[in-house]
């Protein structure tokens, strides 16, 4: 096959035989053995790999461990710090020998793994018994090393004198066509002449805001003979906020930005989508780039200034950039960090947090430097590793934040408060343990040894559970009617469990209640069984509460109901209920009368086995068999306390508890936090935990060999590649530095005006974008083996411009506005093609097949449908069915007429494993790759998509519908001007209107707009 | 050492093709390129050098179905005799090591669900539950010393799929379609039929082209679905179309496209463009054509398992219903192969939801393996034997796989937990040595016998793309700075396994 890429396959092979590169196993070796002779094929073959593979990372040219390297045959001799190595001739007594076969582990090397296999070990042996021949003198590596350093995109970007114009009268007026016209000069290309107007707006504003001019915008620009009319339109486009729509596309390409987490399950990202407003604000804001930079890995460190572009809500929506891409959920959430899968599935998720970071801000391919040091490009695997300790602390999770400044404020306030009140709560236990001696201690430590075991046994009936009230005071009541009046002695209240909200145990327990019996169920004559409305009661948690009747005469305590009032209810989420797992009644004889009995409640709420008032009487308690025993202890507490504890220092503990419940309803009276899906700490339990209940403390990055997570060796600490690019080293901290000052020297050195990589990546973006190529052409590489520059003084230039203005509406009406953008893409001179058949040096403008997006809005825009509502979660074009386990995203169940849908395409909700077909027959980005340039693609199964599918059809008889509209009397001619203008921003020619017209006399014009949308035009850009 | 250059051979072709490199390597070229690879042109019968550098070996074959047991099929229950499970069995585990499974499922050793008995000549052992296999079984070679590195099931599905464990790697039949294009004129190249219950663990990520051209992604085909293709047809809410308006609009539309593309003459991509349209329109007679089982006799239908169309199933899984949605995607495979298309993928088992429609057989191996591993094996039998009485068995592989094995201890008393340290592949038919095993397991089914000499998929791979005439380590593509490869830096052919 013809493809662009096969030529990389020679060009690598090529570079690896010139210098020297070493393979990886199994692949080819490049070496002509034929002229080598037999002992130094066995160093080449077996012992150059032994090394490359398990020592030179520690002791070679970049690192030199224990002053050693074993990189050449005169660094062996010199030895390191234990003196020399290497004996020839004597194994026994070369220490490289020595230590790999040592089985002392504190000795052996390499320190990490299982070590050398016994084969290799008699290799080396073998190897320096017969003369250690083969190796070089000198270190090859350290050439190797010092040619990678000489790359052109290492160095510091340098400011040329602008050229002059070589051979013409006529003045340039961009220092672009400057540089753009030296190249053509050299090899002898010209300039194709500009592009007509018509085209020229169509090619801008699919450019730019990626729909096409209306017939009206298209009459205005043509009559407008102001010489600045082009300048006029581009600024008028750059303000208008389908720019931001337009772009962002391009930037979420790069970051493959996805709402679903992709692998196994596939669930939803309900909140993945304000990083993709974030991003839309951010470009139409035209954020300053470095600002756009730090916001996103570590927007949370950046102080709130609304005015400059550093509001809540962009500090922390930006984060979604971390998290943008696929994440293994299964591999998070059921298998923890402890096993080796689980390690793994963290790994790669760092790793893919890495490579967005560094291959989209810097353009260089560091994820390459997992298994071994980068094979390429200057780039250690410490270095690799280094930067996975940049986001060691952070996970894929919500992050919740306040948009609202007050709110904010006003919540972080409640939360000190409650923060001092909780430290005062601690203060308070100790003078309770002070008072009640040693007392309290063994019963609170009996209860912790019988609650521990309980959460993995419950029962599947929680209990009963009331309606849910907005207010904490308020009055409800559950009761059990025993059939008959009987003597009661003793009631066993029980506590519920639910994990809802993070509560457990003691969930739904009232603060204020009391007990009480009566013989008619209205509860007219009642007498008290147990009495807790007139102070608060402290929550029993797990324990069940005891209530003694047996101080009440046998006349008062014989009663047929028995009712539980709350007057105070405790509270589940924002919100307040009563909820009680068991009501146990014992009569003179200790058996339970209530059991099975028949409840009736104030409210309840029915929810299947879980919850239901007649759960109150099923015997079936949190507590099980522990049950009595830890009523027993409940009130052993409590009467420590009471006997040990003034009524002062009650009254104290009780004030506080008070205290914080009142706090915390403050606090849930406050409009609630929005949520982002980001990087950023998770504070979890289970096997997906995080390293937010370590308060954030980064996790350990280990230098794995062959990136093996069972082969960890030495700890890395966080970095940033520093010697290759002469900057300075941003990550000294000082112990116990919180994990976001990592992210933020991070975003510190991507953004130092001296970075060579940062604003070359960026301007070669956005010129690709405008011409279809890059001056480099692989965006997302610009290491040796990433493409050359075509235009490198021009670069430099765009980039130097770039970093002073920090203004990507600046560069961008810079290139827009230059000789070379407005060239016609037509082939003026067919010689050129000869010289420059990939057009690389810009004689022409490329003819560009539009993107997915920009067929879909155009065909919007043409049908007169497009909604141009702005933000918020995406329009869902599928069905989702069966969302409870792995949600089926059926896209052919979708109503194609649903309004909602027709909205621009970037508000798309992207779900990963099933990719929208349409958009993906049309070359979309996959959202589980970094996409740095499309692929683009023709073939018969994307003809069926544009004919067939139900969007295109739909919007055909839209399109249709439109034109009846707007000429109500049939009037084929205008009809078929309009469409033509419409879809094409151009009148037909003759024979086409010709042609369109006849057809839409026999076939209506449902199907005629069904044609206009098929035409090759429509869907490319002169 | 020789390095071919590519572009340079290109240049003394004196084909359609070497005209094209004239034109280049751009979108152009890559355009029209494809659409000559749907011309056929991309075949062997293109000897003049201008194949696929990688292309170096002498093809054996021509055509590939792999057979995807999503979930994990179990080996020890199917195809991995172990005696000495039914020797322990219910006496409490002991691998000699400490173990960590997915779930901890780690019970006491569990004996084959189903009796094995002795097939064919070689006398290979297999489960009753895969019995009509045994009709065939001298022709099948089986692979016991799969290994895995991953116990997770979207990323080891990724694994055997892509060969890598994370998505955004294209499927090994999208690596096929880039080097050897298609050898058919209306029909895709790499058709994938799901299990009809929906897709496995990372949907489509199993089969996209990712960063290779879309048109070698896997093309999705639901057999029985109105529509089985996307986009074959009209949208039906669309009922303005009629076959004389859609007949003049495709040559409406070729004038008009004329028209546009004769101003600018050098684009490539417009000629290829136009030219999709009639491939389109021939896609759309053919594929109906394929997929019409009508035209089977009932002999045929029967062997498959194939019952008649609207019949009722009970709601419980069941080996007969199992049978029919295999079966069917079987004959629809065979029926696709002798159209020309190039790599078939089936699946059995969707997503590990509930109630198990997959062999993720956590709970109960009996309720879901049986009549899935029933079901695959009647279709899969007839499958080889209609291959092979067409004498399409000459030069199509069939590859058997799952992401991983099962555990040989028992996980609540019935079911078996994830077991990525082995599992079973089986090969058949073209290139492949009949009736013989490459690699054990170890007496429990646990691990490899030999530990150090393991099988994995790059193996696997490395073998097919060798059978098909490619060198593994040469068919690359460079995506964001790696030549990426279908076999990463891994993989050697299983000489042993080529016959």
């Amino acid at each position: 096959m013809v493809g662009s890429n096969s030529k990389f396959l020679i060009h690598g092979l090529l570079l690896a035989i010139l210098l020297g590169i070493p393979h990886a196993r199994g692949e080819e070796n490049a070496i002509k053995t034929n002229e080598l002779d037999t002992q130094t094929k066995f160093y080449i073959e077996k012992i150059r790999p032994l090394l490359d593979e398990h020592c030179v990372n520690c002791h070679g040219s970049q690192e030199q461990g224990g002053g050693l390297k074993l990189d050449s045959l005169d660094a062996m001799l010199q030895g390191g710090d234990s003196g020399q190595v290497l004996k020839v001739g004597d194994p026994s007594n070369s220490l490289l020998w020595k230590r790999i076969s040592s089985v002392n582990p504190d000795e052996r090397m390499p320190p990490e793994g299982d070590g050398l296999s016994k084969s290799d070990i008699e290799s080396m042996s073998q190897w320096i018994a017969q003369g250690a021949h083969g190796v070089d003198e000198s270190s090859q590596q350290d050439k190797s090393w010092q040619e990678r350093l000489e790359h052109w995109a290492w160095k510091p970007m340098r400011s040329e004198p602008i050229p002059l114009r070589l051979d013409s009268k006529e003045n340039l007026a961009s220092p672009i066509d400057g540089w753009i016209e030296v190249k053509l000069n050299q090899k002898q290309l010209a300039w194709s002449p500009p592009a007509d107007q018509t085209t020229w707006l169509r090619r801008v504003y699919f450019d730019l805001i990626g729909l096409p001019p209306t017939p009206e915008e298209l009459a205005a620009f043509v009559a407008d003979h102001d010489p600045n009319a082009k300048g006029k339109v581009v600024d008028r486009l750059l303000a208008n906020p389908r720019y931001g729509e337009r772009w962002a596309r391009h930037w979420l390409d790069v970051v493959h930005y996805g709402d679903t987490h992709g692998y196994d399950k596939d669930k939803p990202r309900p909140n993945a989508w304000p990083y993709r407003d974030y991003v839309i604000r951010a470009l139409n804001e035209d954020r300053p780039y470095s600002r756009f930079i730090e916001q996103q890995i570590a927007g949370d460190t950046l102080p709130i200034d609304p005015g400059s572009g550093l509001s809540s809500a962009d500090n922390n929506e930006a984060l979604g950039f971390i998290s943008a891409g696929p994440w293994d959920a299964i591999g998070h959430t059921e298998v923890p960090e402890t096993k080796t899968d689980g390690k793994i599935a963290r790994h790669l998720d760092r790793d893919n947090m890495v490579a967005t970071a560094i291959g989209t801000f810097a353009s260089i391919t560091i994820q390459c430097a997992q298994c071994h040091n980068h094979k390429f490009d200057p780039f250690t695997q410490k270095d690799y590793y280094a930067l996975q300790a940049v986001f060691a602390a952070v996970d894929r999770s919500e992050r919740a934040y306040y948009a609202d400044a007050q709110v904010e404020a006003e919540v972080s306030i409640v939360q000190r408060e409650l923060a001092a009140v909780l430290e005062e709560l601690k203060q308070y236990q100790t003078e309770v343990r002070q008072a009640t001696g040693e007392q309290l201690e063994p019963i609170e430590k009996s209860i912790l040894e019988l609650t521990m075991p309980l959460k993995g046994q419950l029962p599947v009936e929680y209990g009963y559970h009331s309606q849910i009230s907005p207010q904490s005071k308020t009055s409800k009541w559950v009761q059990v009617d025993l059939g008959e009046a009987t003597p009661i002695e003793t009631l066993r209240v029980h506590p519920c469990y639910d994990d809802f909200n993070a509560i457990g145990p003691g969930f739904g327990f009232p603060i204020r209640w009391q007990v009480r019996g009566s013989n008619s169920p209205d509860f007219q004559n009642a007498v008290q069984l147990a009495n807790h409305t007139s102070a608060d009661f402290t929550n029993p948690l797990w324990c069940p509460v005891e209530v003694d009747c047996k101080s009440l005469s046998a006349k008062q305590r014989t009663v047929r109901y028995i009712r539980v009032d709350a007057e105070v209810l405790v509270e589940r989420s924002r919100d307040f209920i009563f909820a009680l797992a068991e009501l146990e009644v014992f009569n003179d004889a200790g058996v339970n009368v209530a059991l099975n009995k028949s409840v009736t409640a104030f409210d309840s709420i029915e929810a299947g086995p879980r919850w239901g008032a007649k759960n109150l009487v099923d015997g079936k308690t949190p507590t099980g068999k522990v049950a009595v025993q830890l009523a027993e202890l409940h009130q052993a507490k409590i009467d420590c306390i009471e006997r040990s504890i003034p009524q002062t220092l009650r009254d104290k503990g009780l004030n506080l508890e008070s205290k914080e419940r009142q706090l915390r309803s403050r606090l849930a009276s406050l409009p609630p936090p929005q949520r982002v899906f980001a990087g950023t700490i998770h504070n979890g339990s289970g096997a997906f935990r995080g390293t937010g209940p370590d308060g954030g403390k980064p996790r350990p990055i280990y230098l794995l060999a062959r990136g093996n997570v069972t082969q960890p060796g030495r700890e890395v600490m966080p970095s940033a590649l520093t010697g290759q690019f002469g900057l300075p080293d941003l990550f000294q901290f000082p112990e116990n530095q919180s994990e976001s000052e990592r992210r933020a020297a991070l975003a510190k050195w991507l953004i130092h005006p001296a970075h060579p990589l940062t604003w070359r990546s960026l301007v070669n973006r956005l010129w690709q974008y405008h011409f279809g190529r890059g001056i480099v052409d692989t965006p997302n590489d610009f290491g040796r083996m990433g493409g050359a520059p075509s235009h490198p003084e021009l670069l430099d230039y765009l980039s130097l411009e770039f970093r002073d203005s920090q203004s990507i509406k600046h560069m961008q009406r810079k290139i827009i506005l230059t000789k070379v953008y407005e060239q016609s893409s037509v082939v003026h001179n067919p010689d050129a093609i000869a010289i420059d058949s990939e057009n690389v040096f810009l004689w022409r403008q490329s003819r560009r097949k539009l993107e997915a997006e920009a067929v879909r809005d155009a065909v919007l825009a043409t049908s007169g449908s497009l909604d141009l509502k702005m933000g918020g979660p995406g329009y869902q074009d599928f069905v989702i069915e069966r969302p409870e386990h792995s949600p089926h995203y059926e896209y052919d169940l979708a109503d194609p007429a649903d309004s909602k849908t027709f909205r621009r395409t970037v508000y798309r909700f992207i779900v990963r494993s099933q990719l929208q077909p349409f958009m993906t027959l049309l070359d979309c980005a996959d959202p589980s790759l970094r996409v740095d340039r499309r692929n683009e693609t023709v073939s018969a199964t994307q003809a069926l998509t544009m004919l067939n599918n139900g969007f295109m059809l739909e919007q055909a008889k839209r399109f249709a519908g439109r034109l009846q509209h707007e000429f109500p009397k049939s009037d084929p001619e205008r009809k078929v001007v309009r469409a033509f203008e419409l879809a094409l921003s151009r009148k037909p020619t003759e024979s086409e209107a010709k042609i369109v017209r006849e057809y839409s006399e026999k076939h209506g014009w449902e199907n005629t707009c069904r044609l206009l949308f098929n035409l090759n035009e429509f869907s490319f850009v002169d | 050492m020789h390095v071919p250059n590519f572009d340079r051979e290109l240049d003394f072709v004196p084909n359609r093709r070497g005209w094209l490199s004239q034109v280049g390597n751009g979108f152009g070229g890559l355009a029209l390129a494809s659409m000559l690879a749907q011309d056929g042109l991309g075949d062997e019968e293109q000897s003049s050098g201008a194949t696929h550098p990688a292309i170096v070996y002498p093809r054996k074959v021509k055509r590939v179905i792999q057979l995807f047991m999503a979930g994990a099929a179990s080996h020890i229950d199917l195809f991995d005799y172990k005696p000495s499970l039914l020797k322990h069995h219910g006496k409490p585990s002991d691998f000699g090591e400490p173990v960590e499974a997915f779930q901890d499922g780690l019970g006491p050793w569990l004996k084959p669900v189903w009796d094995f008995k002795p097939y064919g000549k070689s006398g290979k052992m297999l489960s009753d539950t895969v019995a009509p296999l045994g009709k065939v079984v001298d022709q099948m070679s089986f692979i016991h010393n799969m290994v895995t590195t991953s116990g997770v099931h979207s990323a080891a599905t990724l694994l055997q799929a892509t060969g890598f464990q994370t998505p955004g790697f294209p499927g090994a039949g999208c690596w096929v379609s880039y080097a050897l294009g298609s050898m058919n004129d209306n029909l895709p190249t790499f058709v994938v039929l799901p299990d009809h219950r929906g897709y496995a663990s990372n949907g489509v990520k199993n089969w996209d082209a990712a960063f290779l051209p879309t048109q070698h992604s896997g093309t999705v085909i639901f057999p029985g679905k109105t529509s089985p293709i996307t986009d074959l047809n009209p949208h039906p809410s669309a009922s303005f179309i009629t076959p004389t308006g859609e007949m003049e609009a495709r040559s409406a539309l070729a004038q008009l496209n004329r028209e546009h593309a004769s101003q600018r003459v050098d684009d490539l991509r417009l000629e290829a463009r136009i030219r999709s349209y009639e491939l389109a329109g021939r896609m759309q007679v053919a594929a109906p054509e394929a997929l019409d089982l009508s035209q089977e006799p009932q002999h045929i239908l029967d062997m498959y398992g194939i019952q008649a169309q609207g019949k009722q199933w009970p709601t419980e899984i069941n080996a007969p219903e199992e049978a029919h949605h295999f079966g069917t995607k079987c004959l629809v495979a065979r029926r696709m192969l002798e159209r020309g298309v190039r790599f078939i993928q089936i699946w059995s088992g969707n997503d590990n939801g509930f109630p198990r429609r997959n062999w993720d057989s956590h709970e109960d191996l009996r309720r879901d393996h049986g009549p899935l591993a029933m079901g695959m094996a009647i279709g899969a039998t007839a499958l080889i034997q209609d291959l092979q009485q067409r004498g399409l068995l000459d030069d199509t592989l069939i590859l058997w796989t799952t992401e991983f094995g099962r555990m040989p201890s028992s996980q609540g008393g019935a079911g078996r937990d994830h077991n990525p340290y082995v599992f079973t592949n089986w090969l058949c038919g073209a290139g492949i040595k009949p009736g013989v095993t490459c690699g054990e397991s170890d007496e429990w089914g646990y691990k490899p016998l030999d530990r150090n000499k393991p099988t994995k998929v790059y193996d696997v791979h490395a073998t097919l793309l060798k059978l098909m005439g490619i060198e593994h380590t040469k068919l690359t593509w460079r995506h964001n700075g790696i030549d990426r490869r279908l076999t990463d830096v891994h993989g050697h052919p299983i000489e042993a396994i080529i016959g």
